[in-house]
């Protein structure tokens, strides 16, 4: 099975441990990954202060006509910011004729051109969907037996269409993490949004947004919370030190991608293949009872 | 007693000038918006009151509202919306609308989101390192040195674990361009020309 793959800005950078996992599991599973040649920036939550409606539009329909001209497979956004931005023209681009048209007014500025019907998908999506929790379950060489974690997808995951899973009460991920072996805890606050789109201008007020989530997850007594969006982790790992002193807490609670976990349930390298090296608060100590 | 019409040019101008402004017309005031943001103990009015106040012609609240700003992009209400309303783009459009006038609805975002803008402009990509670093500078020199300071220790530790690249100032070095930038900035600036209350 052949997918293209739209890192997107951030698993170029703050996730670079979500794109290592994400490779190694589409490489344990016999899919094939193309990065979309010369891809552009999806303009995220904050895209509105520069850019009009339509010229995000355009950013998004940009990748979608590369990724027709460059053999048409699904594009896996693993990114939850991307999946959104880009799922949401590529509907909206078979709904609305007109915006149809104007696009492709705007394409041929640099001459492309789309004509619509490539399919944007969450990794979620294709792990559930076109694999199936079976072979999941059947990869996997070191089962994470003991570990304890809170299966949190974020808000803008499963959103605005709710293709794959349920946009309030999604159960994809909690499904692949029992498949690992993992027990995963009731966790109300599995679909609410942690303010990442506006954390870094905002901390002050969206502290107890980030803050609910930790404690949620705490209180349930998981050992990690497990995400599979690259804004959620980032936001929820690297400023509990800033939480901690506006909330007055303290959380020490590792986040780490479900293909980070998953990797390893699969037999792969700490450092090589689930990049766990790369979590600023570290998930070793908690890992060392489980898959180890 | 004398009554007084609303004043209809705002909402006619929010339908024409404001991406998905149209959107409002749809709204029948059911709330679900408001009560559904994550941040609803934030905001002064939030979604529907605006909607209300736009159908109302109260110009200046809904302009000068630091709430339009303040949308983290969730989708909650989105997908709880009985009747569609794009709230959360007619709500970016209202910013971005305030913004091209002037009005700063927020002052950081609006730092932080320019600074974004710029670099998609510029590279069609956003760097991760730069961008912040860019935006933090823009407190000008004395303060944005502090703000850099004040987040260093985030960045060492993103350093350390291999998840930023190193740079010594912004520019420095520069970000690597997308191969297609002049296509795509063509195609930025032909879309800008076709958005609501650009043409002309």
């Amino acid at each position: 099975m052949t997918y293209f793959l739209y890192p997107g800005c951030s698993l170029e950078a703050g996730g670079s441990h979500y794109l290592v996992s994400v490779e190694a599991v589409a490489h344990a599973l016999g899919l094939t990954l193309k990065e979309i040649d010369d891809w552009n920036c999806c303009g995220a939550s904050i895209h509105y202060v520069g850019g009009t409606e339509l010229q995000t539009k355009t950013l998004n329909a940009r990748n979608l006509a590369l990724a027709q001209k460059q053999g048409g497979y699904d594009i896996i956004a693993p990114c939850s910011s991307c999946y959104i931005q880009m799922i949401k023209t590529a509907h909206e681009f078979e709904e609305e004729p007109k915006l149809a048209e104007e696009l492709n007014q705007i394409l041929a500025e640099g001459g492309l051109n789309y004509t619509g019907g490539v399919k944007v998908r969450h990794i979620l999506d294709v792990l559930y969907h076109d694999l199936g929790v079976e072979r999941l379950a059947a990869a996997v060489k070191k089962p994470l037996t003991g570990l304890k974690v809170a299966s949190y997808y974020g808000c803008q995951t499963t959103r605005p269409y709710g293709e794959y899973d349920s946009v309030e009460n999604p159960h994809t991920m909690d499904e692949i993490l029992e498949a690992l072996g993992a027990e995963v805890v009731p966790f109300e606050h599995k679909a609410k949004c942690c303010g990442s789109g506006i954390f870094f201008t905002e901390m002050e007020t969206c502290a107890p947004l980030a803050g609910g989530i930790l404690g949620e997850a705490e209180e349930k007594g998981a050992d990690m919370i497990v995400t599979a969006c690259p804004m959620c982790q980032m936001n929820l790992e690297i400023y509990q030190p800033r939480l901690n002193k506006i909330l007055g807490t303290e959380y020490d609670m590792p986040v780490v991608f479900v293909t980070q976990l998953m990797a390893l349930a699969f037999g792969g390298d700490f450092k090589k293949d689930a990049a766990l090296d790369r979590n600023i608060v570290s998930a070793a100590e908690v890992l060392k009872n489980a898959a180890a | 007693m004398a009554t007084k019409a609303y004043d209809k040019s705002f909402r006619e101008e929010v339908y024409q000038n404001v991406d998905s402004g149209e959107d409002v017309k749809l709204c029948m005031q059911c709330g679900v918006c408001g009560i559904t943001c994550p941040l609803r103990g934030e905001m002064t009015h939030g979604p529907r009151q605006l909607w209300s106040l736009i159908r109302a012609g109260k110009r200046d609240e809904v302009m000068n509202s630091p709430d339009i700003m303040l949308c983290t992009s969730c989708y909650s209400c989105k997908v709880r919306c009985p009747r569609g309303v794009k709230v959360i783009d007619v709500m970016h459009g209202l910013a971005h609308y305030a913004l091209e006038q002037g009005i700063v609805p927020r002052k950081e975002t609006s730092k932080f989101g320019k600074a974004f803008w710029d670099s998609i402009y510029k590279t069609g990509r956003v760097d991760e390192t730069e961008v912040p670093m860019r935006y933090t500078l823009m407190a000008g020199p004395i303060h944005g040195i502090f703000n850099m300071l004040e987040m260093m220790d985030i960045g060492r530790a993103l350093l350390a674990h291999k998840r930023m690249k190193f740079k010594i100032g912004p520019g420095l070095p520069p970000s690597k361009k997308i191969k297609g930038m002049k296509g795509l900035k063509k195609m930025l600036d032909k879309a800008k020309a076709m958005s609501p209350g650009k043409e002309g």
